[in-house]
Formats: structure tokens, sequence, C-alpha cells
């Protein structure tokens, strides 16, 4: 699904631009795409940019942001439910930082340390909206990841729950953010299997956690940005197909976010394009 | 209920995910993965019979001649300064970090983790280095992630002395 325009969002803080872009795709072989993203910026309250939501309303407006909200989700389940579960953690999870927004223009360490808790609250929230819209039984009902980037310049939180990545792209080097909460990813810290093991065993594709799901485990940081920094996020549907070495050179070329995001998703889909992709590229241009 | 920042500090490899993952999880792995910026954990602990909500900070590793990131220091209660008993190397950087430390957030409580005990036969740190720590910290103790030898006593004693320090140390 193509995003809305404008491609750059405005400025967040005071002479750094932040360029960010999102961009989704159903791929070559399913039928439905079950990924959503935002990319929102937080003013007093949330002005959305971009988002592959269906029914998702600009709250309010105001001249400068002080900060931008990126999400990414990748829904499993079907006849429906997995773009319905990434759907409900999406809007839940906005709507509760639209709440809360008062708390990002604070840099009060209290108030940081109230807004982390904000985070994993919208998390949470996130989790029951699932549940209670979609239904708590199910082992292997409706479910979904979801990964949160807020950037209050330079600081910059991140929260995930599932497989969906953020990297951190800097003097050339690309860092993975989010450790992915697979059943291989486990086995392999426990020492079980070898990483070409767990590969080849098709249990990278199982979660661990996940919202609407068992359980949930959502993995919290910060890192301070740095102009000429960019951020990735993107579902597996990315990563499946495009190596980190290919993902370092895209974002090696330094180019916009939208044309970023678009060699991206092409990548993906030339390399197979067997699942949904989501990509979110923002950068702190120098 | 009381909540205390805590910043783990240290150079690259040194253990301070370990630490916190036996700690707050009970879990080890060999595997090493390098943290980047700052990953957060929780975990409440009773410190004296008063429940303390202890704030992780597990501060991505600094390399040699690299400055704290003192910025992710700010609001700590306490630190808890990492070194590597098998790579001498990891103390040398020490005196430089804890004064940068003490330059962001003060003379805040603090102890001295000195990790992977369990190594025994490839420990680099001489007893007189161990002693010249001990007037320098209040708080030595040899940790290992592996075993959890040491990890309860080190955040325990930290949250206790973080009670007691006067407000806004």
């Amino acid at each position: 699904m193509e995003p809305r325009p404008p491609a750059s969002a405005p400025d967040a803080g005071s002479h750094v631009r932040i360029d960010a872009f999102g961009l989704s795709d159903v791929g070559k072989m399913r039928k439905e795409n079950e990924d959503q993203f935002l990319v929102a910026s937080l003013h007093k309250s949330m002005q959305v940019h971009h988002t592959s939501l269906d029914v998702f309303t600009a709250i309010a407006d105001s001249q400068q942001a002080g900060a931008y909200l990126l999400v990414v989700a990748d829904g499993v389940g079907g006849l429906g439910g997995g773009r319905s579960a990434s759907s409900a953690a999406v809007q839940a999870l906005a709507s509760h930082i639209a709440s809360a927004v008062r708390v990002y223009f604070n840099r009060d360490t209290d108030v940081e340390d109230a807004f982390l808790a904000e985070l994993e609250r919208g998390v949470d929230l996130s989790h029951q909206r699932i549940r209670e819209q979609l239904g708590q039984s199910a082992s292997r009902g409706p479910a979904t990841t979801l990964t949160v980037v807020v950037v209050a310049w330079p600081r910059t939180y991140f929260v995930h729950v599932g497989d969906s990545r953020a990297y951190l792209f800097r003097n050339g080097a690309l860092r993975q953010l989010t450790r992915d909460q697979t059943v291989a990813e486990e086995l392999v810290d426990q020492g079980v299997m070898t990483e070409e093991q767990a590969t080849r065993s098709g249990l990278k594709n199982v979660l661990t956690s996940a919202l609407g799901g068992s359980e949930i485990k959502p993995s919290l940081g910060l890192v301070d940005l740095a102009r000429g920094d960019a951020l990735l996020l993107c579902t597996d549907g990315l990563t499946k197909h495009v190596t980190d070495e290919t993902i370092t050179a895209e974002l090696g070329r330094g180019e916009g976010a939208e044309a970023t995001c678009r060699r991206l998703v092409d990548d993906a889909l030339a390399g197979g394009g067997s699942d949904n992709v989501s990509v979110i590229v923002a950068r702190a241009v120098p | 209920m009381v909540q205390k920042k805590v910043c783990m500090v240290g150079a690259p490899a040194t253990g301070k995910t370990s630490l916190v993952q036996r700690f707050v999880k009970s879990i080890f792995s060999e595997r090493y993965h390098s943290t980047v910026g700052v990953r957060i954990e929780r975990k409440e602990v009773d410190a004296a019979g008063t429940p303390v909500n202890l704030v992780l900070w597990d501060i991505e590793g600094q390399e040699r001649f690299q400055s704290v990131q003192t910025s992710y220091l700010r609001g700590a209660g306490g630190l808890i300064f990492v070194v590597d008993g098998t790579r001498g190397e990891t103390l040398e950087q020490l005196a430089s970090m804890r004064e940068q430390a003490r330059g962001a957030v003060g003379d805040v409580p603090c102890a001295v983790a000195l990790n992977k005990a369990d190594l025994a036969s490839s420990w680099a740190l001489a007893p007189e280095q161990e002693a010249a720590l001990g007037a320098d910290f209040p708080h030595v103790l040899k940790t290992s992630a592996k075993t959890g030898a040491g990890v309860e006593a080190m955040f325990g004693w930290l949250a206790a002395a973080m009670l007691k320090a006067p407000a806004g140390a």
C-alpha cells in the first residue's frame, strides 16, 4: 500500500531535519497485506503523515514537531485476523502516545522514566486491545509484532515485541537495535543450536513474544542520534530477502528516505517477495 | 515505591549485559551481542525491608580513549563499573570512566564488578590491583554472570547504598 504524501516530515528539534518515510507492499506471494506502519510527528498532539491504516485521522496540527513516532507491525493469523491485529496494535499504541504526548517534551529525568513506562504501557494496551477485539483464546489466534521508535532529538527510544526490526545506520555501519524474539534466537542464545542450524530449522518464524499471543516480552532501549544517522524499521518481509550488506549499501547511498524505502522494497520483491514487506526510513539530515 | 536508576558502565564485552540478564532473568548466554545505545530492564529488590524498583540502564561499552556518553548517566542513583577480570586492559579505563561519571552525576554510590570470575585460569588481575581498587571504590567484588556468583550481592549492596545516600547524591 502506498503511503500518503508528503514524503518528508517537518523539522524536529532545533536545526535538525528528520526526513522520514514509510512504505508497505503485499509482496508476490500473499493475497493480503497484514503489515501496518505509521510515520507521525508529535506536536502538542500528533499529526499523521503516512500510514497504511485505513482509518486514522490527524488529531491536530501545529507548526513544529517535537518528536517523531515510527511504527511497524506484522500481523499473523488467517481470515483477516493478522491485518486486524496489526491495525489494532498500531492504532492503540498511537492513540496512547498521542494522549501522553506532553511527556515527550520535557527532558527532566523523572519525566524520562515516566516516558519509558508510558511506552511499555502503550505496548501492553495494544496487546489488550487485540485480545479484546479479536478474542483471547487462541494460542494460534490473530497476533502481531510491534516495533516502535520515538525520536525526540537526539534521544531515540525504542520498544519492540516479535521479530520486526529496528536498525541504526551510522558512519557507514548498520547495527541492529532490536533482537528477534523467536524460538530460533532463544535456542541459539542457549547454545542449543548454531545460527546455521537455526536458519535451516524454520524456527526463525516462530515468535516467542507477540501482541495478542499468549506472552509478550517488550524489550526497551534508547540511543542518542547524531546528524547523518539513519533509522530503519522493517518487517521480516525485508530481511528474509535482503542481506544486511545490501541494506547497508542502500542506506549508504545517502538518498532521501522515500527513495531509500522504494529501493529496499524493490530489493525484497526482486529477492522473491515471499511475504508482506514494510519499511520506514528516517534520516537525521546533516 | 522507591525507584532508582542504575547505570552499567564499562569497556565492550566485559559482561554488562550478561550481568543484567543474570540478575533480572536468571539466564546466561555465551553468545555475544554488542549493545547499541542502552537497553533497559527493571527489577524490584528488597533492600533491608524497603522495596526498591531498580531501573537498569545497560549502556553500550566504550572503546579505549572514547568518552562515556554522559547523557545516558543523567539521573542515575547508582553506578556499576564492570571490568573483565580476564582482560587487564579493561581495568585501565576505570579511573577515567569514574571521573567522567562523577562529572555527570556527582558522587553517587558505585560498585566495581570484577566479572568473569568463573574463568579462574585466565584471571589477569593481580591481587595488588584488586586491593588498590578496594581503596578507591566503596564496594568491589568478583562476579560471574555465568554462575551467578556475586551478582545478587552486588545489586543488593547498591540498592541499599542508594537508599542510604543523601537525596540528590
